[in-house]
Parts: C-alpha cells; sequence; structure tokens
C-alpha cells in the first residue's frame, strides 16, 4: 500500500514537473514563429548573421557572467556541438551584459568551439524575449522558432541531445 | 506590418482556392456572368474544363473508380492514367507556385509604393569596387543628423560586394528641401588596422524620387581606400 502511495506521489510530481514545463514553453511567445533575424559582432572570429544559417538546426545561447549555471550550461551544448555539427548543427552564445569588459572575459575564460557573440545594445536579447538566464533557442532547419529551456542542470543534457536529435533528423 | 499580413492573407487565399477539387472550377464562369467579354469566353472555359478535369478529377476523386461506364467498374484500374494524372497534377502545382510567386512579387511592389511614394522616396545604395585596401565591417547613416540605418556585413555580403552587388542599404521618406546625408564606414584598413572613415553629401530633395550611392573604391596610387557618394538625383 505504502509503495502504491509512493508510486502515485512520484507519478503526480512528474505530472506537475511536466506541466510546469509546459507551460514555461507555452509562454514564451515566440515558439511556432519564425525566427528574429540579426546580425551580431563575434568577440572573435567574423560578423554573424542569422538568415545566412537557414538549412541548419541552430541554437542560441544566452549567457552572462553573473548567472551561476551559464557556464556548465555552454559546456554542455558545446559537447552536443562537437558531436552534431557536421550533421547540421550551429550554435551560438550570446551575450546579455552590461560590461563589455566581463563579458569579453567570460568569452574567453570558456573555451568554446562555436561563436560567441556580442549584443551590445541587447536588441537581440530584447527581440528574443530573454527573461532569465541561461536560456536557450532551439531554432529548425526551416528558421522557426521550435523550443525554449530556461534554467540548466547536469541532467538536462540528455534532453538537449534527445531534441537536437529530433530537429536534425527532420 | 499590416501589408505584410495582408500580403500572407492574399496568398494563402490564393493556395486555398487552388487547391480546391477542381470540380468547382466550372463555377467560375456562371458566377461572373455579367461582363461581356466573360459570356463567349465561358463556353471555351467549359470546353477547356472537361479536359483539365479528365486530368485531375479523376486523381481528385477516387483513382480506382472511373466514370467510363460499366466496363470501368469491372475492369481494374491501369497504371497509365494514375501516371497521367501525376503529370497533370505536377504540372498544376507548378502552375500554382508561379503565381503564388508572381503575386508575392506584384504585392511587394504594391507595399514599396504604398510605403514609399516617388514623391518622398530616398533610397541609399552601397557598392564596391575591388575593396582590396578596405575590409568592410559596418555602415551607419544619418540624414540630417539622425541615424536611419546601421548595417553590419558579414564575409559572405562582403564577398557578394566585391563581385559587383548593390546593396539597398536604406530606403526611406524624405520632404522637398535641402538634406544632409552622412555615411560612416568601419572596418579594417591598409596594413589590417582598424580603421573608420565618414563621407558626407548635401542634396536638394524635389518631387519624385531621390538615388544616392555609397562607393567604396580604391586609390591605388596612395594604397589607400575611397569613400565617396554619388548623387544620382531623380
Amino acid at each position: 500500500m505504502r509503495r502504491i502511495d509512493e508510486c502515485r506521489r512520484r507519478l503526480v510530481a512528474l505530472a506537475l514537473l511536466m506541466a510546469s514545463a509546459a507551460a514555461v514553453a507555452a509562454s514564451y511567445p515566440l515558439i511556432g514563429q519564425s525566427a528574429p533575424d540579426f546580425a551580431l559582432r563575434a568577440f572573435t572570429g567574423d560578423n554573424v548573421r542569422l538568415s545566412e544559417h537557414r538549412g541548419e538546426v541552430v541554437v542560441l545561447a544566452f549567457w552572462s557572467s553573473d548567472c551561476s549555471t551559464c557556464g556548465a550550461e555552454l559546456a554542455a551544448i558545446n559537447r552536443s556541438f562537437s558531436t552534431y555539427r557536421t550533421a547540421g548543427l550551429t550554435v551560438f552564445g550570446v551575450s546579455v551584459e552590461d560590461s563589455r569588459r566581463h563579458a569579453r572575459q567570460f568569452a574567453g575564460a570558456h573555451r568554446v568551439g562555436f561563436q560567441m557573440l556580442d549584443d551590445p545594445t541587447e536588441e537581440v536579447s530584447r527581440q528574443y524575449a530573454v527573461d532569465s538566464l541561461p536560456m536557450v533557442v532551439l531554432i529548425d532547419r526551416n528558421g522557426t522558432i521550435r523550443d525554449v529551456h530556461h534554467d540548466f542542470g547536469p541532467q538536462d543534457e540528455a534532453g538537449y541531445r534527445a531534441e537536437l536529435r529530433r530537429l536534425l533528423d527532420e | 506590418m499590416k501589408l505584410s499580413t495582408f500580403r500572407a492573407l492574399l496568398i494563402g487565399a490564393t493556395i486555398l482556392c487552388a487547391a480546391l477539387p477542381s470540380g468547382a472550377a466550372p463555377a467560375v464562369p456562371e458566377a461572373a456572368p455579367s461582363t461581356a467579354a466573360a459570356a463567349p469566353a465561358s463556353p471555351a472555359a467549359d470546353a477547356a474544363s472537361p479536359a483539365a478535369s479528365a486530368g485531375t478529377s479523376a486523381a481528385g476523386s477516387a483513382p480506382g473508380t472511373s466514370a467510363a461506364g460499366p466496363a470501368g467498374g469491372s475492369a481494374p484500374v491501369t497504371q497509365s492514367p494514375s501516371a497521367a494524372d501525376t503529370r497533370a497534377l505536377d504540372e498544376e502545382a507548378q502552375s500554382l507556385k508561379k503565381d503564388v510567386v508572381d503575386l508575392n512579387r506584384d504585392l511587394y511592389v504594391l507595399e514599396e509604393e504604398l510605403l514609399y511614394p516617388a514623391n518622398t522616396q530616398v533610397a541609399v545604395f552601397l557598392s564596391m569596387d575591388v575593396g582590396s585596401f578596405f575590409g568592410l565591417d559596418s555602415v551607419e547613416l544619418k540624414i540630417d543628423r539622425k541615424e536611419v540605418a546601421n548595417y553590419l556585413y558579414t564575409p559572405r555580403e562582403v564577398d557578394a560586394l566585391m563581385k559587383g552587388g548593390v546593396q539597398k542599404l536604406y530606403v526611406g521618406n524624405l520632404k522637398t528641401g535641402s538634406h544632409e546625408l552622412v555615411a560612416f564606414f568601419t572596418g579594417k584598413g591598409p596594413n589590417d588596422r582598424d580603421y573608420k572613415r565618414g563621407a558626407s553629401i548635401k542634396f536638394d530633395k524635389s518631387i519624385g524620387a531621390h538615388y544616392l550611392e555609397l562607393k567604396i573604391n580604391d586609390r591605388q596610387h596612395r594604397l589607400q581606400p575611397e569613400f565617396e557618394i554619388k548623387d544620382w538625383g531623380e
């Protein structure tokens, strides 16, 4: 009897978790819409325009040096990027930072294989309705925003990978 | 914004209309009998529509059934009509695509005409000749001290410009009279140094669209880039 109660409690907790995740995704206004185009300078390398990457699965990872989990998330995304870059995955880290110096230091300290972009006017963050950090936006090959993730925990990496695989297979 | 929504709705409506079963096609001549021109056209349309529907409506209805009479009911369906149907359907889809593209172009032109009427329109273009002394990064454009455009270039865009492409950098509206255009070019200059230069021009806007061109050239004897603004007038 106790085991059934425990099982029931877990199921309720799981349902609540899924409902809250769905609510977060549903509350994001841009899901299903065309990803707003932008052009940004990279901390190192060439300027980037999003529309030039149509046909690729694009991940936008918004970060700030103040955010405690951004570094871990960027490292996790970098692992996925190393695996799937040849399959058509493109990742951009986008700085949401008031201080250019801190942003540059953070970008330099986190060695990742993808480009880190500077958004000095925070125009892109506004376009993508970034309300908390870290935030990851997944864009499919047609340029449509498919999903958004807030926060990051070690258990999320497998979910990211599964989702990326699904988008890459489309 | 409203115009683009309108355009999307129109395209959607066109697609929907064309996606209707071809059996609905004969209704069109009947629906518009009021004009004199439509009357003689309708027999032709009626004559044409069975021919078209022979290919398409069979595909729209059950492909396994045949309207050929009792023989059609008993005989199994052969492969050749199906292939013909597919071809006809494919042709129809292609013509539909062409219609949508044409409509989109017309609506784009209409949108431009409405947003930027010819009597107030000012357009600024950018071109690049050779460009070996200057790696373009961005252009900032000010008209009458107000920033109207700030464009960041990617390597692909710079390549396109160096191959002879001309970019429509800005289009807007201005009143008639005297105006000043200032352009700031940033990028990498000779010896890969950060480089920022400005160019300005005063121009008189009269009735009619006004065109200006920002030109980036190489000044070979000085080994420096050269920035000029050419006034093409109306």
